[in-house]
């Protein structure tokens, strides 16, 4: 990685530290916690590693207020295992005495995963949360994929979404998941998402995990 | 400079009749809005917060054009903010106090930030704001930052760019939906996206 800048209204948020925000909430009548973060790639396997990059997490706030983080990263390469360019994170996230909610994106372009078993011209993670009197939701909307290709196999032609959780087999790598959606909360006072646009489980020839991949991850929620 | 020039009349010219049309319930949105007889933006503000982030997709993919018609800056856009609005001691106009604005156009690769501390940007320029509340339809607040243009560091520290940016909260107080708030964002050079809706995402502004 190189070239990567970090930017937001509060410096902790640069140094990716704490993630709440708190304050009251009319609708709710207790404390509120407000939380997002969002990267673009990550990579841990027993050859080859790259953190969480270019990471950003909503600062911590309180009160009726507001934060706003975001960073870029001109490229990643991690030797036989992943490149990408035009790295992008934003999250933010706010509270008013009636509603609070979250926003977290991030996106990578021009990606090379494992040689060429699974390329993209790009992918744009994206998750919201929010919470009013009427109950607490998330969503991955404007969540895709451009020109997704698995295995030789096309998934997406020009820009477009792919089914949530959809899994595929890499023969003697492990497999990928697709749109990864990972949801929490009860939906009536709190909500989260946690959405990973390709991620690469690896296996052993027995079947154990032995790294992962990510690429375009975004996260919100929105809790008491 | 003739850009600041040309954006300052865009600006001006279009913004109250954009953020008109964005305020607007989306399946109601015409090709040409009529500014109705009570509409005038307020160029003087006390307080004010807005937060939000998401994603377009200009065109607007789900309504006819409603703005100008007329993307010049056209495909995925993704972007964050937050500002404070407050009051200039000097013009006594609503400016925005402290800030960050962060937006990406991904088919040119290009990346822009304002950074707005103590009233002034980097580039030490004041940033006038203009609220444009109620709006035709009485549920939506429009939000324009950068009334007279200002200046955005693109790529990083790579160059400058003269830009503003229009938000619009049509869902206040009520269940999120990405679809129904709006944002514009105009550069001097790399075009105008238009007035268009979220693809995902949400614009909030969260009161005083």
């Amino acid at each position: 990685m190189n070239d990567m800048r970090i930017h937001g209204t509060h410096h902790l948020a640069a140094l990716g530290v704490v993630v709440a925000l708190t304050a009251g909430l009319a609708v709710a009548g207790t404390a509120q916690t407000v939380s997002g973060q969002a990267f673009s790639t990550y990579v841990n396997t027993s050859v080859a590693s790259s953190i969480q990059s270019p990471l950003v997490v909503l600062p911590a706030v309180s009160g009726t207020d507001g934060a706003e983080a975001d960073a870029e990263g001109a490229g990643v390469t991690v030797a036989n295992t992943l490149s990408s360019d035009f790295l992008n994170s934003i999250t933010s996230g706010e509270l008013d005495t009636s509603a609070a909610g979250a926003q977290s994106t991030a996106s990578a372009a021009d990606i090379n995963v494992l040689n060429g078993l699974i390329t993209a011209d790009e992918v744009i993670a994206n998750a919201t949360s929010s919470r009013t009197g009427s109950g607490a939701v998330s969503n991955a909307d404007g969540s895709t994929f451009q020109n997704l290709v698995v295995a030789g196999v096309a998934l997406t032609t020009g820009d477009g979404p792919v089914a949530p959780n959809t899994t595929i087999a890499l023969s003697g790598v492990g497999y990928v998941v697709l749109n990864e959606q990972t949801l929490s909360g009860d939906g009536v006072t709190t909500s989260g998402i946690t959405v990973n646009m390709i991620h690469v489980y690896l296996q052993s020839a027995l079947g154990g995990p032995t790294g992962e991949i990510i690429v375009g991850s975004a996260t919100t929620s929105v809790g008491s | 400079m003739s850009n600041r020039r040309h954006l300052s009349v865009l600006a001006s010219a279009v913004a109250g009749a954009l953020a008109l049309v964005a305020c607007s319930d989306q399946t109601n949105v015409t090709t040409v809005p009529k500014r109705p007889s009570f509409w005038g933006g307020v160029t003087e503000c006390v307080t004010g917060k807005w937060t939000g982030g998401g994603r377009m997709d200009p065109p607007n993919p789900d309504v006819p054009d409603g703005a100008t018609g007329t993307s010049t800056m056209q495909g995925k856009v993704t972007f964050g903010f937050n500002v404070f609005l407050g009051t200039d001691p000097v013009s006594g106009q609503c400016i925005v106090t402290k800030g960050e604005i962060q937006v990406n156009h991904h088919p040119s690769h290009t990346s822009w930030h304002v950074s707005i501390h103590n009233g002034v940007d980097d580039f030490n320029e004041t940033v006038f704001a203009e609220i444009i509340s109620p709006d035709a339809s009485g549920r939506g607040v429009c939000l324009v930052v950068g009334e007279t243009p200002i200046t955005a560091r693109v790529d990083g520290q790579k160059g400058t760019d003269q830009v503003q940016m229009e938000l619009c909260d049509n869902d206040p107080d009520a269940p999120q939906n990405s679809r129904t708030d709006a944002m514009r964002w105009i550069t001097a050079g790399h075009g105008d996206t238009d007035l268009t809706y979220l693809t995902g995402g949400n614009i909030v502004d969260h009161g005083a």
